[in-house]
């Protein structure tokens, strides 16, 4: 549940931003020969909202369509009081209070005589939302319309790199906050939990690889305490609905330390382009560091950050231009460091 | 090995199949609703989005679409055969096809994908409510204990929050201090929603910003999780001295809690304890403040989800029973000092409750200087 700051700022997206993004995606409307455009927004899959209107949910669920013409609606099962709240968070839309989403924006729908209805992520809507709509409509199609949305989500603006940025200044800091001397989960993420919330991160999910001697996995610190003499920090932190993930790994051993720093060092001055796993490597290699695997993340769709290349993807879909987060492994001495950074 | 809880879940999830019929029991979940994955998996989801398949025999099968929470699941549960998916949908759809024609049902159904119930398949899923509802409300002893411990931090959590409200903060700086009071004490999860200003604040949402001042009500409702199970207190102070008028309101709120929490006890309605709560301030002549127009609901259940039935409204007829954990919160707007709130959990025994909240029912001040 989001529980950090949640507010619109006109300075940080104006409302013509919003609105390029609404024309760009009426474009795509006319040319696929769609009378409407859907997304639906919870949670865990917010972003196809949040790009297309400025505003993420911190709770429940809602359906924003866009038409061709006119105020988009929003529907969403919060309440009337709610809704007031929403009302000062998203820049463009109507909000409508309803315990049936889906059925409201089916009615709209109705009324205008659409027939064809373009859709994010089809497969992933919940069927309730889905089937209300199309109870509301006879005969009406939806079409999965994620590859065209996502052609239009990667050609990225001015405000969302400046909120990515944010972002990323946000999680970079908050991960120097962090106790890197505890010896327990806790003390070492509490501060930077704390640091990143003060900064007005909208949300921030930590988890850390306690032993990376044994492996790279994440855990929450509800089911892990101890911290071995190398683990890792992972961040991944929303601020206005953009998304970054941070890595960084760390060992009590002196010497590991200054060769973790300098693969660290290396990492930060990576300025990714062209054939990136070879640069990478190359640039890990220098510094004594062998790539054992890396991933590159990017908003698809309705998903906030999702793989769209790596060592073990065999297609690419990664956009360059567009933020990302590269994600990387690496071999030093037998001991694994793991390390995450968003870079444009 | 899976935790005691985690045993004591699967061994009641296999009697409820069992007695419904049920061979395949799908659940879904994401970090808005978390609980029925974790009831069946263990598995605390924070991104993406889990199928789990629980079969009668007792195997499950979690499915992830984000590879790190895959591996986090892959440390942090055991008795699950736990898979990364990237395309989740159509990767639980074809293992439902593997296992033939068979008695599916399914859970939460409004989250349930349109990807898997509108495919050319025989698949078809009954509503999983009665396999899973009940054994969600209904908490056994080691339920209980995650929720008592859970409790404990609401307490002590209210006075770090109390501690941290001074003039000229920030209300997300307030959520900061209680986040890192959370995490430092292994707390991965809590819900909290904040309202701070005078009569014009109508309600709680999350901090857009607002500085406090005196004079201010900061309202809020803190709701850690302790292995995966929630519990929440409620509580309003006053940037300054409280007003005459702010106390006399408030004492409404404090009348309608104790009238709410006297009526709980097995075999009452939830009804039954919405009725007494908002009966206190018809007496006050504040029966529209009851209504959908300035509040929710009076007090909800509590558990693996933080608002889960049974709500307490006037027109919801669950019978409570033992074991049930819910808190009581008569929130809502009054027209003379604005919104305020005032809640406390409890488990629902025979002849009563149990009360988990220690914090005195009070309107509390701070400083404001």
């Amino acid at each position: 549940m989001r529980r950090g700051l949640m507010a619109w700022d006109a300075a940080e997206l104006p409302i013509e931003v919003i609105q390029a993004r609404q024309v760009k995606l009426r474009s795509i409307m006319k040319s696929h020969r769609l009378d409407a455009f859907i997304a639906y927004t919870n949670i865990s899959h917010p972003a196809a909202v949040s790009w297309i209107s400025g505003f993420t949910p911190y709770w429940s669920e809602g359906v924003y369509c866009v038409m061709p013409e006119g105020t988009p609606a929003f529907a969403t099962a919060l309440s009337k009081r709610v809704a007031e709240w929403i009302g000062t968070v998203m820049p463009i839309g109507e909000v409508i209070p309803t315990p049936a989403p889906g059925t409201a924006i089916g009615k709209r729908l109705a009324a205008s005589g659409a027939r064809r209805v373009g859709i994010v992520d089809l497969d992933d809507v919940p069927a309730r939302q889905a089937r209300a709509i199309l109870a509301e409509v006879e005969g009406l199609e939806l079409v999965d319309s994620t590859d065209a949305f996502n052609t239009i989500r990667c050609d990225v603006d001015n405000a969302e790199r400046a909120l990515t940025a944010r972002a990323a200044a946000i999680a970079l800091s908050a991960m120097q906050a962090a106790d890197w001397k505890a010896v327990c989960m806790q003390a070492l993420i509490a501060p930077c939990e704390v640091h990143a919330r003060r900064a007005a991160a909208e949300d921030i999910f930590l988890s850390v690889a306690p032993n990376l001697a044994a492996n790279g996995r994440f855990q929450r610190t509800d089911t892990a305490t101890t911290l071995e003499s190398a683990f890792a920090l992972r961040m991944s932190l929303a601020y206005k609905g953009a998304w970054v993930r941070v890595i960084q790994s760390h060992t009590r051993d002196a010497l590991l330390a200054a060769k973790f720093a300098s693969a660290q060092t290396a990492f930060n001055e990576l300025m990714p382009s062209g054939d990136l796993e070879a640069q990478t490597r190359k640039a890990f290699e220098a510094v004594g560091a062998k790539l054992t695997s890396w991933f590159i993340e990017q908003p698809r769709g309705s998903s906030p950050l999702v793989a769209v290349a790596g060592s073990s993807m065999s297609t690419s879909t990664y956009r360059a231009g567009a933020p990302a987060t590269l994600n990387v492994e690496c071999d030093i001495d037998g001991w694994r460091w793991l390390a995450s950074r968003p870079f444009a | 090995m899976p935790s005691a809880t985690h045993k004591a879940r699967l061994a009641a999830l296999s009697e409820t199949m069992k007695a419904q019929n049920v061979d395949v029991f799908l659940v879904i979940g994401n970090n808005w609703h978390a609980d029925y994955l974790r009831y069946a998996t263990d598995f605390g989801i924070q991104e993406g989005q889990g199928i789990a398949l629980v079969r009668a025999d007792g195997s499950t099968t979690l499915m992830l679409d984000d590879p790190t929470e895959c591996e986090r699941a892959r440390a942090e549960i055991s008795g699950c055969d736990v898979q990364y998916a990237p395309q989740l949908v159509k990767e639980a759809r074809a293992q439902l096809m593997r296992s033939g024609n068979r008695n599916v049902a399914a859970s939460p159904m409004h989250l349930l994908p349109y990807g898997l119930v509108n495919a050319e398949s025989d698949v078809r899923f009954a509503d999983g409510a009665p396999v899973i509802e009940r054994l969600l409300m209904t908490k056994m002893e080691v339920e209980l204990d995650c929720i008592r411990r859970a409790s404990k931090l609401c307490d002590e959590g209210y006075i770090v929050f109390r501690d941290a409200a001074r003039p000229g903060r920030k209300d997300y700086e307030l959520v900061a201090e209680m986040e890192g009071f959370f995490r430092a004490h292994g707390i991965a999860e809590n819900f909290m929603i904040i309202g701070v200003g005078g009569k014009e604040v109508r309600g709680m949402a999350p901090p857009g910003g607002k500085v406090l001042k005196a004079g201010d009500l900061v309202t809020t409702e803190l709701s850690p999780c302790v292995d995966g199970y929630y519990a929440q207190v409620c509580r309003t102070l006053v940037v300054g001295q409280a007003s005459e008028t702010q106390l006399k309101a408030f004492s409404v709120y404090q009348e309608a809690l104790e009238a709410g929490i006297k009526t709980v006890k097995a075999g009452v309605t939830a009804a039954d304890v919405a009725r007494a709560e908002n009966d206190v301030f018809r007496k006050y002549g504040l029966g529209q403040y009851t209504t959908s127009e300035y509040t929710r609901v009076r007090g909800h259940g509590m558990g693996l989800f933080l608002d889960q039935k049974p709500q307490i409204l006037e027109d919801v007829d669950i019978e409570l029973v033992d074991g049930m954990t819910m808190i009581v919160h008569p929130n809502t707007y009054h027209p003379d000092a604005g919104y305020m709130v005032l809640g406390d959990a409890m488990v629902v025994r025979p002849g009563g409750h149990e009360l988990l909240c220690g914090l005195p029912r009070d309107l509390f001040s701070v400083s404001a200087h």
